[in-house]
């Protein structure tokens, strides 16, 4: 199940979020070998004082966390817009109806938890949760499109999975890494793609509202 | 089926961003709230605003249709102590409905009896803005629709709000002095843009640039957007005259 944590009310999942920072720090330090700043064992940067969403996969017997992403409006500070210009020379893309997602990690506990092919299996899951998660919450908010910046490992993750995307903007090496910035389609049949690939036909946040959205005004 | 833009066939929402656009003497707000609420059947609608200004030690800006009866009750209550729209509301991503808030405790339970007393309505929702430079915004709209329609009319009035809200912020950052940065619009977005003013429509643009139709989409909103346009019509012809389309990228 995914849960969603306004950073602005952090505090009342405050074991969790600090859980997040801590698996963010093994994944994009340890792990991928980012250059990205750890203090305390935490990995934490400035727009995660910027008031972001959270998207926190968690084990639906154990609790345990599972993998996270970030979302941020486009119309305020972002990381594509202010730390890889580079990837949008004419400008980053910027619209209240459009939101990033940052910080896409999966919990490297499960790697170490099980076998090879068991923690394959738990890391895809995990990614399309979130992924599903992405679409549901932005349906629910009436966001239309996603942009982000992944590398070239990303990439292929999901074009396996069927998360369809765009390259906007020029691509480039970015440390070890091809770098993009990309655009998701934020709609019904992206949902049902992934739902597909991912065996996760119910919706995978806590609570449901309905999609449809009927014209009233003139009724 | 394709999804229709939006804004083309609504010209009401078109009529309300095209005012907040031009409008330019702060005194001209509440008629505009005014028409705000006519059009979408609300009871009130209120705009509160933070960091609007460089200057430090300014307060937050407020533009309600609230009766002058419930603001003074407000104030000598100390409401906005306990209201946890304005506590917690500007601060989050998600629009909130009213209907979330924890009712458990005593006061928010006083503030939202009052405030139905006094004529808000008894749903609310509220919308947060994230503005360019760190400036906030939060705007909430009331109504009294009951429980069945309101489960549609939320989101609805998410979806419109969304875009009201934000134009609002930036009509009101404008009236308080703030330079607004000049538009200027990426390679793909122009191109998207130069194609729609040819007449095609997204999916047409779509196949001559070799893109997807949802990209497409997602331009031309970026494009509306950084134009301050309310429509795609409105878009390329804001950017004509501002000659952003002249460059063939």
């Amino acid at each position: 199940m995914i849960t969603i944590v306004e950073g602005a009310e952090r505090e009342r999942h405050s074991t969790l979020i600090d859980e997040m920072f801590r698996m963010r720090a093994a994944v994009f330090a340890d792990r991928l070998e980012w250059d990205v700043i750890v203090t305390d064992g935490r990995e934490i940067d400035r727009f995660d004082a910027e008031d972001p969403l959270y998207l926190l996969s968690l084990d639906n017997q154990t609790g345990a966390l599972q993998g996270a992403v970030r979302l941020l409006p486009t119309t305020g500070p972002n990381m594509l817009r202010d730390v890889f210009p580079v990837l949008v020379p004419g400008g980053a893309p910027a619209s209240p109806l459009i939101w990033e997602s940052s910080r896409f990690a999966v919990n490297p506990a499960a790697f170490n938890a099980c076998e090879r092919a068991e923690a394959n299996h738990v890391v895809n899951c995990t990614t399309i949760e979130l992924l599903c998660g992405i679409v549901e919450v932005c349906q629910r908010a009436g966001i239309e499109h996603v942009v982000s910046v992944f590398d070239a490992r990303m990439a292929r993750i999901f074009r396996t999975i069927g998360c369809t995307f765009e390259v906007i903007g020029t691509p480039a090496r970015i440390g070890r890494t091809m770098t993009y910035a990309g655009i998701f389609d934020m709609s019904e049949a992206m949902r049902e793609r992934l739902g597909e690939t991912g065996r996760l036909l119910t919706p995978v946040l806590a609570t449901v509202e309905p999609r449809r959205i009927p014209h009233p005004r003139h009724a | 089926m394709r999804r229709r833009d939006r804004h083309d066939d609504d010209p009401e929402l078109f009529e309300l961003l095209a005012n907040l656009e031009e409008i330019a003497e702060t005194t001209r707000i509440p008629a505009l709230l005014c028409r705000l609420l006519e059009i979408y059947g609300l009871k009130s609608v209120a705009y509160l605003g933070s960091g609007l200004s460089a200057q430090p030690g300014q307060g937050p800006y407020l533009a309600v249709t609230y009766s002058d009866d419930w603001v003074d009750h407000y104030k000598a209550q100390r409401f906005v102590d306990v209201d946890p729209a304005v506590q917690i509301g500007m601060r989050r991503m998600l629009p909130i409905d009213w209907d979330t808030f924890d009712r458990r405790d005593k006061n928010v339970r006083r503030l939202f009896g009052e405030a139905a007393e006094f004529g808000l309505g008894r749903r609310g929702i509220s919308l947060p803005v994230h503005g360019q430079h760190g400036d906030r915004a939060l705007v909430s709209i009331t109504s009294d629709a009951s429980d069945r329609d309101w489960r549609h009319l939320r989101l609805y009035y998410m979806r419109d709000f969304q875009m009201l809200a934000l134009h609002m912020h930036q009509a009101i950052l404008r009236l308080e002095g703030q330079r607004m940065e000049t538009a200027s619009l990426s390679p793909r977005e122009r191109e998207c843009l130069l194609w729609v003013a040819e007449g095609k429509t997204a999916w047409e643009t779509a196949i001559i640039l070799g893109l997807s139709e949802h990209t497409v989409r997602c331009y031309l909103e970026s494009a509306r957007h950084k134009l301050g346009a309310a429509n795609n019509t409105h878009a390329v012809n804001k950017a004509g005259k501002a000659s952003l389309l002249s460059q063939i990228p």
